[in-house]
């Protein structure tokens, strides 16, 4: 017993000596956490969350434009080693998918992207509640911006899933199981009626906002970086929402209240900046002119469509080479928007903020108001005024069919052109449907609601 | 540690060991069939612990005590022999081997070891001989394949360097580590695949993706040296791995390497020569073209444009085998070894230098492998030894670039695309440019870098002290520790003259990254030895401390000045860290009770903690206990023709700790306009996350006939993964699209290990033996608490995808067309079931011919080769009429045509391999002349072949592959992945 004792106490000092039993409670030492912002944040932190939420509203633009603009018949990623991008998304597949894109498939990344940057917008705006550091105007000033930039993501979201609506409501962000708790789908009517809501909201905020905000606004929104004049794009957006809802007299106020300026540059407007400095994003809807490896070519109606003299054609070029997509896509053309991969991007800018204004005066019957927007930007486009070239085009359905002819110029590969004939019901009048050389090529109405959200829905009834 | 050591010497100066009485002196010689002396045999007088060892003539002596003394003879790999001593003062006595292993020792605990006739569970061993006595596999994963009976293991690629996926006994986890743990003399290995960067944007044009999960690099086991390995024990799975608790989820694969041996010191010279090449080219340059395949077609280009292409380069008149160009190369072979051993009774030493250099089947790829390796092993005392290993290796690859691809980089891709009509060659330095891909693939074989290399160093310690040591009772302090540190250095480059990188904003890109990894372990254990009548017991307490540090950054630089490699030259560049610790703690107690080598009992248990574990310092615990009984060791059985017959169950439990970074919710860094900024991750930590733990129980049965000349062993077992981690997909509306890590469901595998072993002949003249082993295993998803969703990177959507679904398999295809919503479901990327048929023939006395079939049916692949060739038109049967008798099959095969459904890409993988055959020649050095015959002591010639033989239907460079690399699941994706090789050896071993 006594050798017992001192064998075990002295195994005890060998094992304390050789091994520590002890593993350490690891903090990420690669990434802050969002624990750490979710209580009072500081001055830093809410500078790093507001110049965050500015830099992560571009994800998903690059795939919200080349979704609609194939769906549209606008442009083709010719990815020369994927031809999903122009078989599925021209509806080759939509027979094995229910009618649209594989749910499952890669051109879900809009769906992800403009969600995150709604939810993201949600914790900003929860963060900066809890802020002692703030003011309450301060504090409203980061409610409004955030609410807007809610709206306009949630807006993208909602005229890809169109008719299948989007989940209205988010729970309690501070409740850990809020994230197991979402709401359920709404239709693209109450969803539109929601996206009017946040922006709403956000106007009042703005308006309660002081004179500046408390957080950097970076480059990009140069012109629309104080509560006052970020209202004006706050309310560009809610002419966008009253335009999808139909609702003419609204949209006409709205416009009155935004950045509207019938006689100024059509470029005037917020823009997303790009850098190659690490951790920024570069633009990725540039390509090299000619590249063979995957470029953005066009549908060549845009060309050949075009009244002569459009300078808008200059957003397209002619390659050396011609690039077929697939069996039944032959492009002449391709896109030259961009002229560098650190070029900006246009949000939302005066040319668009003139038409709308040139549809909305139409709808109400205004047609010599509308023509007269509609000849700002013909003019602005080296093309002769309404009178001159279209002399006949004098019916109010005539004259919505030009708006959409220059909305197709003015906006060409912005997200719009599958909309407008959506909202138009002229999907018929885009080209490619049908069987052309063997495969059926369908242009559907709206993006399949991804799987991830069937599966829940499934499981969670 | 110096102050324990003292401590622990000072009391055993204090301890008294007992002697034994001695009353006369036996000696003798132990032979082998061959009559030459064996060494190292055991010599024991039954019924006591006192025994010796022979020496190096196989000479021994023994005192023994009593007039009816009976000496047991044995030594691993032969057949223990008893023999009654009678009056005899010398014996002379001759082993024979035995093919079943039976007397091998084999690891039961972290401090303790089993006679493998005593084991309870099915441990696959494989002994150096296995491993590359026949050929000279490249690495350790490669060595193993075909021979571990209820492994999976497949190739990813066949780029120099290897990347294997080794799964034992079906699948182990989802998304986690899958790969077993590699222990070699103690140290727990590191067999991380390191990112280098090539799959990403700069370097394939994949848009948006930064980080390399498609990289294809290798896995870090490819640095251990084959050659310096003794043996390898396989514990398959939990029942028999339970005792390494939270890291041994997937199996154990525990390596020793050689040691010296007390005696005459032995210099031992190795030369191996050879050659690889492809084992298996498509043939697209046999693709005929013409003017109406260039119309009727759907190609990258218009057609028109494709016809004015066509006729600039000659119509077809001039065409090129690129394939072959590119990888149809010889690679040259060589690896050169001295061994130099030997010792005295105090010390032993094993010294090992040996360098590999191995070029590829396409030009400036290879592998080379240089290691230095020191094992020693002291006795300091009767009551103190101690060891330690020290292993220096140095490894590169070159790999170039193969796999997933955007942009014609990737060769197998661009070959796909490549008409054979299309000029390619570069004159005067000027390579023509691709209008296709829009990458030539010569200048990416000339221009482009993949390149990779390790510097590791391996060392172990290793000491047992005897606290008391007395024939029915002993007690010993096990101390064993071990340090593996390695920094791999990669280096990705494309110069501004390579054609894709013309194309972007920035041409010119490198990136270098440097992934430093430490990892540690320390273990203390006491082992009591009880003797009690018939009985044994063993019982062993003890704690283990296991810690890993890594820190990995890389610097890409794009847009770099002409001529310059250098990142910094670059108008972009991007620096990159990422830092990870953990430690793991477990605290193991395990009790073995034997009953005269009749019945065999052990119980054990294994707390662990790890700091991985959403609760830090919660304990898992980790139980096991087994029973094996050998019936033919009982009195009552009189049937002779049944030499051996062991029934054995054995149960356990494993677990798996989540990976690094599971538990946390981050916050993105991201910019824009020259300021910095975060937001919240897409994807949310768990902070409540636990590991995944894995119980299995195991029946077997071991025979042996005829004297063990025919041996059965028949294993079934079920293994429950439980709790296991993988993403828990939320709805993506919420803007979080998954928490990372969940303990979402439990999954099942069953399966039947089956292996015969037979000594088909042995005379004088020949000795045949073989051994032929069955395995198969069934995965099955048995819980799931979230809808089902598709495995991460497990294929690409139409193409065939892994989905995790209740009651099916989480290695089944899945896809298109949907029905009633659901996807149709297709085979699986598991196989039905392996064959493995080994044999070796001895014959006229000196040559040795041996080789290895293996088999792996029923697998499938997600294999886009048909249709990348067919997009391509370069599939050799492209021009043939489809069903409607008009469009070729080119066309008609295509996604997007009529009828065209994920069907098409899922692909029986099925293959029958010789991957091994070999043919030696010992001289026979007594018959050389006299100065030779003195100094030599053996040399042995021969040729092998690896990988000589492939036999399959499957349409691609070779049913083994894994573009996404090593994964539990979705392995199986072929994206015309770079083609294996078929290697050939001449063999040069001079023993002095």
């Amino acid at each position: 017993m006594k050798n017992f004792k001192k064998i075990f106490s002295i195994f005890l000092l060998g094992l304390f000596g050789v091994t520590s039993c002890d593993v350490d409670n690891t903090i990420d030492p690669n990434r802050a956490s969002v624990g750490s912002v979710e209580k009072n944040p500081s001055q830093n932190q809410i500078n790093f969350l507001a110049v965050g939420l500015q830099s992560a509203m571009r994800d998903g633009i690059r795939d919200f434009y080349l979704n609609t603009g194939t769906v549209g018949r606008e442009i083709v990623y010719s990815a020369s080693t994927d031809n999903r991008y122009f078989n599925e998304l021209l509806g080759t597949e939509a027979a094995n998918f229910g009618g649209a894109n594989d749910p499952n498939g890669i051109f879900n990344t809009y769906y992800n992207a403009f969600s995150q940057g709604r939810r993201r917008a949600e914790v900003f705006t929860r963060s900066a509640e809890t802020a002692a550091i703030l003011t309450t105007a301060q504090k409203a000033g980061i409610k409004g911006f955030a609410r807007t930039v809610q709206a306009y993501l949630a807006l993208n979201l909602l005229n890809m899933q169109n008719t299948k609506g989007i989940r209205e409501t988010f729970g309690d962000l501070s409740s850990p199981g809020d994230l197991l708790k979402p709401g359920p789908f709404g239709t693209y009517i109450t969803g539109l009626t929601l996206i009017k809501g946040y922006l709403d909201e956000g106007a009042t905020a703005l308006a309660a906002a002081g004179t500046s905000f408390a957080f950097p606004m970076t480059s990009g929104w140069a012109g629309f970086d104080t509560p006052a004049t970020f209202l004006t794009f706050n309310r560009a957006l809610a002419a966008r929402v009253a335009m999808y809802q139909l609702d003419w007299p609204g949209m006409i106020t709205a416009l009155n209240a935004s950045f509207l300026n019938i006689a100024g540059p059509l470029t005037t407007g917020p823009k997303y900046t790009y850098s190659t400095t690490p951790g920024d994003l570069v633009n990725t809807l540039w390509h090299n002119p000619n590249d063979n490896g995957a470029p953005y070519v066009i549908f060549d109606q845009l060309v050949t469509d075009a009244e002569s003299g459009d300078t808008r054609l200059s957003k397209v070029a002619l390659r050396t080479t011609p690039r077929a997509s697939g069996q039944a896509i032959v492009s002449n053309n391709e896109v030259v928007m961009y002229a560098t991969n650190v070029s900006p991007v246009s949000i939302l800018r005066n040319e668009e903020l003139i038409l709308m204004l040139a549809e909305a005066r139409i709808q109400t019957n205004d047609l010599p108001g509308g023509i007269a927007a509609l000849d700002v930007i013909r003019t602005a486009s080296g093309l002769p005024t309404m009178a001159v070239a279209k002399p006949a085009v004098t019916t109010q359905a005539q004259l919505l069919d030009e708006v959409l002819n220059q909305r197709r110029y003015s906006l060409f590969w912005e997200g719009h052109r599958w909309i407008d004939v959506r909202r138009y019901n002229k999907i018929g009048i885009l080209p490619l449907q049908g069987l052309v050389s063997g495969n059926t090529y369908v242009v559907f109405p709206q993006f399949s609601r991804p799987d991830a959200e069937v599966q829940w829905d499934k499981a969670n009834p | 540690m110096k102050k324990i050591l003292l401590l622990f010497l000072l009391f055993a100066t204090l301890t008294n060991f007992s002697g034994y009485a001695q009353e006369r002196i036996v000696t003798g010689k132990v032979t082998g069939a061959d009559g030459t002396g064996l060494p190292g045999v055991n010599v024991t007088l039954k019924g006591t612990s006192s025994g010796t060892i022979t020496d190096v003539e196989g000479s021994f002596s023994i005192s023994v005590a009593v007039a009816d003394a009976e000496l047991l003879f044995s030594f691993v790999g032969y057949v223990t022999e008893s023999v009654k001593v009678g009056n005899s003062t010398t014996l002379s006595i001759q082993l024979t081997e035995d093919i079943a292993t039976l007397q091998e020792v084999v690891v039961s605990g972290l401090a303790t070891s089993v006679k493998r006739s005593n084991l309870a569970n099915s441990v696959a061993s494989i002994t150096a001989k296995e491993l590359v006595g026949t050929t000279r596999p490249v690495t350790l994963d490669g060595a193993l394949n075909g021979k571990l009976v209820g492994a999976n293991i497949s190739a990813n690629s066949g780029a120099p360097g290897g990347g294997f996926s080794v799964r034992l006994r079906g699948i182990s986890s989802i998304n986690q580590n899958s790969e077993p743990l590699y222990i070699i003399d103690g140290v727990y290995l590191d067999n991380s695949q390191f990112q280098t960067g090539a799959g990403t944007g700069p370097f394939s044009g994949a848009t948006g993706q930064t980080s390399g999960t498609q990289d294809q690099a290798t896995n870090r086991i490819a640095d251990i040296n084959p050659a310096d390995i003794e043996n390898i024990e396989v514990l398959k799975g939990p029942s028999a791995a339970a005792i390494y608790g939270s890291r041994a989820n997937a199996g154990v694969i525990l390596i020793t390497t050689k040691k010296g041996k007390a005696g005459k010191t032995t210099v031992q010279f190795g030369q191996d020569i050879g050659f690889a090449e492809a084992l298996h080219l498509v043939g697209i340059h046999k693709t005929p073209w013409d003017t109406n395949k260039i119309n009727a077609g759907v190609f990258l280009l218009s057609n028109a444009t494709m016809a004015t292409l066509f006729a600039a380069n000659g119509s077809g008149a001039k065409t090129s085998d690129y394939e072959k160009e590119i990888y149809g190369n010889t690679g040259a072979l060589s690896t050169s070894r001295l061994n130099v051993s030997g010792g005295t009774d105090k010390m032993k030493f094993f010294v090992a230098g040996s360098s590999t250099d191995e070029k590829g089947i396409q030009k400036r790829t290879g592998f080379t492998r240089n290691s230095i390796r020191v094992n020693l092993d002291f006795k300091v005392s009767k009551a103190i030894d101690f060891a330690m290993t020290s292993n220096y290796l140095s490894t590169s690859t070159s790999r170039s670039f193969s796999g997933n691809d955007n942009n014609g980089v990737s060769l197998g891709y661009n070959l796909a695309y490549l008409p054979n009509w299309l000029e390619q060659h570069p004159v005067n330095g000027i390579y023509p440019t691709n209008p296709l891909t829009g990458q030539n693939p010569l200048q990416i074989v000339d221009l482009a870098e993949n390149n990779e290399t390790t510097n590791r160093f391996i060392q172990s310690f290793s000491t047992n002290i005897f606290l008391l040591n007395k024939a029915d009772h002993s007690l010993k302090l096990s101390i064993q520790g071990g340090v593996d540190f390695l920094l791999t250095e990669s280096e990705v480059y494309m110069s501004d003259e390579i054609q894709f990188q013309k194309n972007r904003a920035n041409p010119g890109a490198s990136r270098y990254t440097k992934s430093r990894n430490l990892s540690t372990n320390l273990q203390g254990f006491l082992v009591d030895e009880l003797k009690y009548k018939d009985f044994n017991f063993t019982t062993s307490l003890g704690a283990i401390r296991l810690t890993t540090e890594r820190d990995i950054s890389s610097i890409q630089g794009e847009g770099l000045k002409p001529g310059q490699r250098n990142p910094n030259t670059g108008a972009v560049r991007t620096p990159n860290s990422f830092f990870a610790k953990w430690q793991d703690v477990g605290f193991v107690a395990q009790e073995e009770i034997n009953w005269g080598d009749k019945v065999i009992v052990t119980g054990g248990i294994r707390f662990d903690k790890s700091s991985l574990n959403g609760d830090y310092q919660k304990l898992y615990p980790f139980g096991k206990a087994s029973l094996a009984v050998n019936l033919t060791n009982f009195s009552f059985w009189k049937f002779d023709p049944i030499s051996a017959l062991k029934l054995r169950v054995a149960y356990g439990q494993t677990g798996n700790s989540p990976s690094f970074g599971s538990k946390f919710t981050a916050l993105n860094d991201v910019l824009i306009g020259g300021r910095s900024g975060y937001v919240p991750n897409s994807v949310y930590g768990n902070a409540g996350i636990k590991p995944e733990t894995a119980n299995e129980i195991e029946f077997g049965a071991d025979f042996g006939f005829l004297k063990n000349r025919i041996t059965l062993e028949a294993t079934y077992y079920t293994k429950n993964v439980v709790d296991f981690i993988d993403v828990f997909n939320l709805s993506p509306g919420t803007g979080v699209t998954q928490f990372s890590a969940y303990n979402i469901g439990d999954l099942e595998n069953t399966g039947v290990e089956l292996s015969l072993g037979a000594t088909v002949v042995t005379n004088s003249k020949v000795t045949w033996n073989t051994q032929l082993s069955y395995w198969q295993n069934r995965s099955k998803i048995t819980k799931l608490i979230v809808p089902e969703y598709v495995v991460g990177s497990s294929g690409f959507g139409a193409f065939g995808t892994n989905r995790i679904r209740l009651n099916e398999s989480p290695s089944a295809w899945y896809g298109t067309p949907l029905v009633g919503g659901q996807r149709t479901k297709y085979e699986n990327s598991q196989p039905d079931y392996q064959i493995s048929w080994r044999n070796s023939i001895t014959f006229l006395t000196n040559f040795e011919f041996s080789f290895l079939f293996h088999t792996s049916q029923g697998n499938f692949n997600a294999s886009l080769n048909q249709e990348l060739t067919d997009e391509g038109g370069t599939s050799p049967d492209w021009s043939n009429k489809a069903a409607d008798g008009i469009t070729p099959v080119g066309v008609a095969r295509q996604l997007g045509q009529p009828g065209v459904t994920t069907r098409q890409f899922i692909q029986d993988a099925s293959y029958i391999k010789l991957r091994e055959v070999a043919l030696y020649y010992n001289v026979p050095v007594k018959s050389l002349p006299g100065s030779w015959k003195n100094s030599i002591e053996g040399i042995r010639v021969g040729v092998s072949g690896n990988n000589l033989a492939l036999w399959t239907n499957y349409y691609g460079y070779d049913p083994e592959a894994s573009n996404f690399g090593n994964r539990p699941v979705g392995g199986g994706v072929d994206l015309m992945s770079f083609p294996s090789s078929r290697r050939m050896f001449f063999h040069l071993t001079v023993t002095f």
